[in-house]
């Protein structure tokens, strides 16, 4: 199934099964952004990082 | 002119020497907060007997009698911060907090709170529960997000140094729109006790505003308890990458920042290497993402069903959105995290400073935060983020640096550095300085510009 980038159904099942309550204002706004973020999350999702393990409690002020 | 006008250094060496009162500096910049501040809308508290009294207990050091405003992302012992927001999602209280203590034991006077972006979310400043701070540079311009008041106080000289935080660009943005220097430290380095994301957060760090880096230096030894030692950046090493990050900005903005990389190659005797740094845009995204699942601690759905009214609705619905973010997206991000960090370790084995625009465009108008690039037109946090969010996913410091002017308003380039050589970057920063004449440095929104004699 083509991934969808559409919010009217996405977000309105999110809230729903959160039990999160959303005016017409909050769609407007949460439809914005998932249209600004989601396409490339997906493409994030889709990035190869095959053999990169995440570092355990990485001391970020040093290098790895 | 007044002792105001002088740098961070400069007053304070100036009190040191007995050559200008302190008590007489505090009344002034109260004073001066009170005439300018109306236009800039930089501080939006002051409590002048707290200040006096913080002056009457200061002890000696670096900036003893220095009057400083710091971001309304700090407590203070008789303040809660308030985060730019009608309501934030974590619970506060008027404490000590490590940029506070880190002030108070340095001698230094806070004289007020400055403004930011409501909960810290943009690299604008247009959005705030004060109001929007203003760009002295031009008030009907952004100041730069999240720490709008602290630059916009040091542009309209209210004061000569602010403290300020940044989680994605939040110190760097408004240096870069307002013509300051502002330093983003390595992660962990700098004062952070108190902060409310202190226990989560994984990009947010302090960082001082200032008008050079000289004054950054001071300010920033202040924050981090440790004195940075000035060198010569002597054959620094600039690496330069061939991405959207220097490529997809404003004509002007791309001159003026190749401009002043060769200027500092040539004053340092150095030299400039292309580097190779690919998935930078999945580094901005990876950034965003975990600074947002990060600022997610305190919410629920029961408490999203109760949000203050008068929270903006920008901030109610992204506040609703974080929630559908897909957990392997930030599974991802961490491991974008691992990928980016050992690449800049590689990276810094044979350069010492990277070199890109802090932003790709001028400060954008406050009510249309849009800006025109090669790509085309987005939104200034769209086009922001790009260059910034690296360094808080890494732990790497940056520095914003002004270089140049395009439309009457500051232009910055930004430099990076390895983990621990925050000292090397002000040491470039420096550098550049010299290699312009301070032009730039000295360029800050000039007295006669100032609002209270424009009108604004």
């Amino acid at each position: 199934m083509e991934a969808s980038n559409r919010a009217d159904d996405f977000i309105p099942a999110g809230l729903a099964s959160l039990g999160i309550e959303a005016d017409e204002v909050d769609l407007a706004v949460m439809g914005a952004a998932h249209a600004m973020f989601w396409p490339p999350i997906l493409e994030l999702l889709e990035l190869d990082t095959d053999g990169v393990d995440a570092e355990p409690a990485p001391d970020l002020s040093r290098a790895p | 002119m007044s002792a105001l006008d002088l740098t961070l250094r400069g007053q304070a060496t100036a009190i040191a020497a007995g050559e200008v009162d302190a008590a007489e500096l505090l009344e002034e910049a109260l004073e001066r907060i009170a005439a300018r501040n109306p236009a800039v809308n930089a501080v939006v508290e002051t409590f002048p007997e707290r200040s006096r009294q913080m002056l009457a207990e200061a002890p000696p050091g670096p900036l003893h009698g220095v009057p400083v405003v710091i971001k309304d992302e700090w407590p203070l012992p008789w303040r809660a911060q308030r985060f730019g927001a009608a309501q934030m999602f974590a619970k506060t209280a008027p404490e000590e907090s490590g940029p506070y203590r880190a002030l108070r034991d340095a001698g230094a006077t806070i004289v007020g709170v400055g403004n930011m972006h409501e909960l810290g979310a943009s690299s604008t400043g247009n959005l705030s529960v004060y109001g929007p701070a203003r760009n002295p540079w031009n008030t009907e311009r952004c100041p730069g997000g999240s720490s709008s008041g602290p630059a916009a106080a040091v542009a309209a000289r209210l004061v000569a140094g602010a403290v300020g935080a940044d989680g994605i660009g939040s110190v760097r943005f408004p240096a870069a729109y307002c013509g300051l220097t502002g330093l983003k430290p390595t992660f962990g380095r700098a004062a952070m006790g108190g902060h409310h994301m202190a226990g989560v957060s994984t990009t947010i760090v302090s960082g001082p505003l200032c008008a050079d880096a000289a004054d950054c230096r001071l300010l920033g030894s202040v924050l981090f308890g440790e004195s940075l030692k000035a060198g010569d950046a002597a054959g620094l090493r600039i690496g330069v990458v061939r991405d959207t990050v220097s490529e997809d900005v404003a004509p002007a903005v791309r001159e003026a920042c190749a401009e002043a990389i060769e200027a500092l190659r040539a004053e340092t005797g150095g030299e400039v290497r292309e580097i190779e740094l690919a998935d930078l845009e999945a580094a901005a995204l990876a950034t965003v993402l975990i600074a947002n699942t990060e600022a997610m601690a305190g919410l629920s759905p029961s408490r999203l069903n109760r949000l203050d009214p008068e929270l903006s609705p920008i901030a109610r619905g992204f506040a609703k959105y974080r929630m559908l973010l897909p957990a392997a997206a930030t599974v991802k991000a961490q491991e974008v995290r691992a990928l980016m960090r050992r690449r800049l370790a590689s990276v810094f084995e044979d350069v010492d400073a990277i070199a890109w625009p802090t932003v790709p465009a001028v400060a954008p108008p406050l009510e249309a935060p849009l800006v025109e690039l090669p790509s085309g037109t987005l939104t200034a946090d769209q086009a922001n983020v790009r260059g910034a969010g690296l360094a808080n996913l890494t732990g790497i410091p940056a520095i914003s640096v002004p270089v140049g002017l395009a439309e009457d308003l500051p232009v910055a380039l930004q430099l990076q550095a390895a983990w621990g050589r925050d000292e090397l970057l002000l040491d470039a920063a420096e550098a550049l300085e010299r290699a312009n004449g301070r032009r730039w440095v000295e360029s800050l929104a000039p007295p006669e510009r100032q609002p209270e004699t424009t009108g604004a």
